[in-house]
């Protein structure tokens, strides 16, 4: 087998390198004078794409019923194992018999892979594009069914940053 | 003997087998929902169709029985029968069959406590379409309760009348029947009868989908959220098999395991429910010596030393009380540590019941009073006279956490001893009486042999982790032993135990938890 | 000397050495907002007015930090050597002229601390010096890194310091002087005749040395943190760290100052004579210094956020095989020149 090498020898203009260092110079030279691409983030924020993988949210009924069964598919497709869910007897006369009394979902063992959205046979949980959730303590990183309920009403009609309105696109 | 051939298998069977019995035996799976090994064939559910060289109709496989033939007519001169249960006139019929039962079926997975061990869920998934052509409204009706423990959903049903028939032939009380015919039949419980018997329970384990449900599980998990391990139910002497199904160490459900020698497929209601009353006992999670009115809690080191000089002291008087709800070991290993044994904690006990195919409930309610009479030799039932009557200054007793109530005779034995230990998990009247409380393990946690009143030994296996500080029964006991006698044995397992056991008591001695299994093993 | 004449002195020392460390709070705003620029992005815009206030943000920064002194070290070298480094950076700018006179009540104020005669030598000892400084860090820090980045940088400094000076011997040559006004005046007049353009060669060799002796990319050697941590000042905390951080600034701008002496004409405006405009003059001069001197930190800058580090061998094999024989044969040619030049 023949190993082909593949050489440049440099001329001796290349070996004065200063046209190459020019060259380099005038590249960032023209990068100074450009555009910047920072976002100043408490300021501005940015706005995700459609189907951005954000923070969860649990959707509900026009009438306020939850939409969720507690059928825990979510939580048995979470590979991260971080949503857990107590179900019981629905409060509510007709519809589902079934709710979840519970429902907590680690976001810091969240990955957001959006699993829990394919999972589920009700379309209840659902990625939003909300992606600033920090807080001071892991407790706090602990949502509950009502922040997750919280989550829908912010976004149910418009996007959470831009403020657009969502209701254009394809209900859910 | 006939020659069945089952696709392109070749099997020996026993004139007059059906060709489903077969199947199962042999590992070719035939989907079937009506048929189940304790009840009386009815083939309704027509899901187990099967084609047979020679008839012109798919046949029931649950009611088709292989015979004889004569040699002139045997298929290629050597099968007496030749079955296709794959081809695809079986395929095609068995999705026409699942599209006929979820026609008005809700397909409410997600809310239904059956999936994910439901039937119709697996057949539907491996045997059915992935569409229905069925467009019109589908039929609604409300849940209702059968009994006071047993909800149906109408809709759920696919009639395959396995409770029915339950109701008939096991528990023998007929609660239940098929109420009018064709599209509007449904299963309803007479009016005057609801569904109320000791075995009711059993009738949601049996059927096939998620119809028939306990109110007791009902929206309480899902089953693969569970941890389904083998145990023995702790409410009588039958000592039936079952199933614990239990999430964080905390139980939700049991469930029958079938055991031919003991309960075969089935198991009471009393014991169904039972391990509800371990979840509101005081447990008792470290060792605590008394100080005054109230307890300190102390470390193992400490407690197995003071123990053992307490029964040092006074090691002539002292005397111990075994209980009919420990394991043999645990009886056992207290009859080593003390000089003599005196009884055992009082049984509970009921009424015998018994139903029309010998399912029992025994009306001793502790599950191993056989055990107790042939590991502890000569017991008193009522040693409470004999200790008034004798010089005897310490107790030590192996309390089963049954709440019982101390009458005037157990004060005035409690007041004349000058010490009195008790190893238990759950804070009873008696060991608040105690002077020491060592923490043994609850019933589901422990490990050990129990013996019914029938003399089989069966296999009480752990379904729960240990709580706190607690150490199993038989292990305390043996440190105290050791504590007390420098050169008696160390036992590093429970099989150690049995083996030392075996060697005293003949009819014990050749087991092992191996040979025990999970069907236990009669003793000699 | 008189009272007068101590007291003009003494302001001047002042004004320069404020001077000096204002401009290196600039430096650092600026290398932090150029950088940034460069890479697309904003940089500090936060304190203050577009960030501005930033390099006194970092300045409180380093004056809260822990003043932290490892177990193992050298302790009294430890502690001298930043201001061993420090004190000949900020020394060095003693000698440069940064305008031509003033006159103030009838006296004449040369815009220059100390007129030495031979200011050359006192710039090329000075910053000899501060080579010490690095060594020391990095020895008496008791540190693999530190060490390593002390002696690289000792090896690298005295391998283009040859270079540097040779290149300066050439523009020696030409002034007849190792006075730095001298220098200047040689190049006074239209622009043509700095010797930028009668010294090409010796610039090239120049500026390269002295981006090597500043310890800036492409030669940043000593400190390179992907290999180095830190280089020699890793073990080094708070005030004394930023004591390195100021010292590295101010050889830049001593650097630059230097640059623009000896090839640039110093604060010489091309084609105006300043000295005949009076204090007018003398202010346009300070300000030609300063424009130029800030083009030079520019390119410092700019040098540092366009080129890769050079590897060790390479910077030996460029200081040693290239630079040094080609300033050599630059003397040889301007001594030859100038030769001829006596004789005919
Ligand atoms: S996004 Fe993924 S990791 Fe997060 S809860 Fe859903 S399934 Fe789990
Ligand atoms: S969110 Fe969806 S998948 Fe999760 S429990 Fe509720 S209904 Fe089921
Ligand atoms: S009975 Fe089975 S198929 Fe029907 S809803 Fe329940 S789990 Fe699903
Ligand atoms: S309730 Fe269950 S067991 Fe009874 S007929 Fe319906 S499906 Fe069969």
């Amino acid at each position: 087998m023949a190993i082909i090498t593949k050489s440049y020898e440099p001329t001796f203009w290349d070996r004065l390198y200063f046209p190459a260092l020019i060259k380099g110079l005038m590249v960032t030279l023209r990068y100074f004078f450009k555009r910047k691409v920072t976002i100043q983030y408490p300021d501005e924020k940015y706005v995700p794409p459609d189907g951005y993988r954000g923070l969860h949210r649990l959707n509900k009924y026009p009438d306020g019923r939850i939409r969720c069964v507690a059928c825990e598919m979510c939580s048995a497709a979470c590979p991260a194992d971080c949503i857990y869910i107590v179900p019981g007897p629905a409060p509510w006369e007709g519809g589902k018999e079934r709710y979840p009394v519970k429902f907590d979902i680690d976001l810091l063992k969240c990955i957001f892979c959006g699993f829990c959205e394919m999972a589920c046979p009700e379309e209840a949980i659902e990625l939003t594009e909300i992606y600033d959730f920090s807080a001071y303590s892991r407790e706090d990183l602990l949502i509950d069914r009502e922040g997750l309920l919280e989550v829908y009403e912010l976004t149910k009609n418009q996007n959470y940053y831009s403020r657009t309105d969502k209701s254009k696109k394809p209900a859910t | 003997m006939p020659l069945l051939k089952i696709d392109d298998k070749e099997i020996q069977v026993e004139s007059g087998t059906t060709i489903l019995e077969t199947a199962i035996a042999s590992g070719i799976e035939i989907p079937y929902y009506c048929y189940h090994p304790a009840l009386e064939v009815v083939g309704s559910c027509r899901m187990c169709l099967v084609q047979v060289e020679g008839m012109s109709k798919l046949q029931v496989s649950c009611n088709t029985f292989i015979g004889e033939v004569h040699p002139d007519r045997k298929v290629n001169g050597k099968y007496d029968m030749v079955v296709y249960t794959q081809n695809e006139l079986v395929v095609k019929e068995r999705k026409n069959i699942l599209e006929f039962l979820l026609l008005n079926h809700p397909l409410d997975c997600p809310v239904c406590d059956q999936a994910g061990e439901c039937y119709l869920q697996d057949y539907s998934f491996k045997f059915g379409n992935a569409h229905s052509r069925f467009e019109e409204e589908k039929r609604v009706r409300p849940n209702e309760y059968l009994g006071s423990q047993i909800v149906i959903n109408h809709n759920r049903c696919i009639l395959c009348s396995r409770c029915v028939r339950f109701t008939q032939e096991i528990s023998g009380t007929s609660e239940l029947f098929v109420e009018a015919r064709g599209y509007n039949s449904k299963i309803a419980a007479l009016e005057d009868k609801p569904l109320d018997n000791l075995l009711a329970g059993n009738v949601a384990d049996i059927c096939p989908v998620g119809a028939l449900l306990s109110t007791d599980y009902i929206h309480k998990n899902r089953i693969w959220n569970l941890e389904q391990k083998p145990s023995i139910c702790q409410d009588c002497s039958v000592g039936c098999n079952v199933d614990v199904f239990s999430q964080q160490d905390q139980i939700f459900r049991l469930t029958a395991r079938e055991n031919q020698d003991v309960n075969g497929y089935f198991m009471c209601d009393i014991g169904r429910y039972g391990f509800h009353r371990f979840e509101k006992i005081e447990r008792i999670s470290h060792p605590m010596v008394r100080n005054g009115k109230s307890f300190n809690v102390l470390d193992w080191d400490e407690a197995i030393k003071k123990t053992a000089d307490l029964i040092e002291k006074s090691k002539e008087k002292t005397a111990g009380i075994v209980s009919p709800f420990h394991t043999n070991e645990s009886n056992y290993l207290l009859g080593l540590l003390m000089k003599e044994t005196l009884g055992y904690l009082p049984p509970i006990t009921g009424e015998e019941i018994t139903f029309p195919t010998k399912f029992r409930i025994s009306a001793d309610r502790s599950p191993n009073l056989r055990g107790v009479n042939d590991i502890c030799g000569d017991l008193v039932k009522d040693f409470t006279s004999i200790i008034k009557t004798r010089d005897i200054r310490g107790l030590y007793i192996l309390d089963d956490g049954v709440d019982r109530k101390l009458d005037d005779s157990w004060k005035d034995i409690l007041a004349k001893m000058d010490f009195v230990i008790v190893q238990s998990y759950a804070m009873t009247e008696l060991a608040k009486s105690a002077h020491i409380v060592l923490p043994g393990l609850a019933p589901f946690e422990r490990e050990g042999t129990i013996t019914n009143d029938k003399g089989r030994i069966q296999w009480l296996r752990p379904s729960l982790a240990t709580k706190g500080d607690s150490k199993p029964d038989w292990e305390i006991l043996m440190l105290v032993r050791n504590a007390l006698h420098k050169e008696s044995e160390y036992f590093a397992d429970l099989g150690e135990v049995i083996k030392k056991m075996g060697d005293q008591f003949p009819n014990y001695s050749g087991i092992s938890l191996f040979k025990i299994g999970t069907q236990g093993m009669a003793l000699t | 000397m008189d009272f007068l004449g101590f007291i003009i002195i003494l302001v001047k020392v002042l004004v320069v050495f404020a001077a000096t460390m204002l401009t290196v709070l600039i430096l650092i705003y600026a290398e932090r907002r150029v950088s940034a620029f460069m890479q697309g992005r904003l940089g500090p815009n936060r304190v203050g007015p577009k960030g501005i206030l930033q390099p006194i943000a970092d300045g409180i920064k380093f004056l809260m930090k822990e003043e932290f002194i490892p177990a193992g070290v050298d302790k009294p070298i430890f502690i001298l050597a930043p201001a061993i480094l420090l004190i000949p950076a900020l020394m060095t700018f003693a000698v440069i002229p940064f305008g031509s006179s003033i006159t103030i009540l009838g006296r004449e104020i040369a815009l220059q601390v100390a007129d030495v005669n031979v200011g050359i030598l006192y710039i090329l000892a000075l910053t000899s010096i501060g080579v010490y400084g690095i060594v020391l860090a990095g020895w008496s820090s008791n540190s693999k890194y530190s060490l390593l980045g002390g002696l690289r940088s000792s090896a690298q400094l005295i391998s283009y310091e040859l270079a540097m000076g040779l290149a300066v011997v050439s523009i020696i040559l030409l002034s007849g002087s190792l006075k730095l006004n001298d220098i200047i005046a040689d190049q006074q007049g239209y622009f043509l005749s700095w010797n930028v353009f009668k010294q090409p060669l010796a610039f090239v060799i120049f500026l390269v040395a002295v981006y090597a002796e500043t310890n800036r990319l492409p030669f940043d050697l000593s400190e390179a943190e992907q290999e180095l941590v830190g280089g020699y000042h890793t073990e080094y905390s708070s005030m004394k760290f930023a004591m390195f951080f100021m010292a590295e600034y101010a050889n830049m701008i001593t650097a630059a100052a230097l640059t623009v002496t000896l090839f640039f004409g110093g604060w010489d405006f091309p084609l105006i004579n300043e000295t005949m405009l009076g204090n007018w003059g003398t202010a346009l001069s300070v300000l030609a210094f300063i424009l130029k001197m800030g083009f030079f930190l520019f390119l410092f800058i700019w040098v540092r956020w366009t080129f890769p580090r050079f590897r060790y061998d390479q910077l030996m094999k460029l200081g040693w095989k290239v630079m040094l024989p080609t300033a050599l044969f630059n003397i040889f040619v301007t001594a030859g020149y100038l030769t001829i030049k006596s004789v005919v």
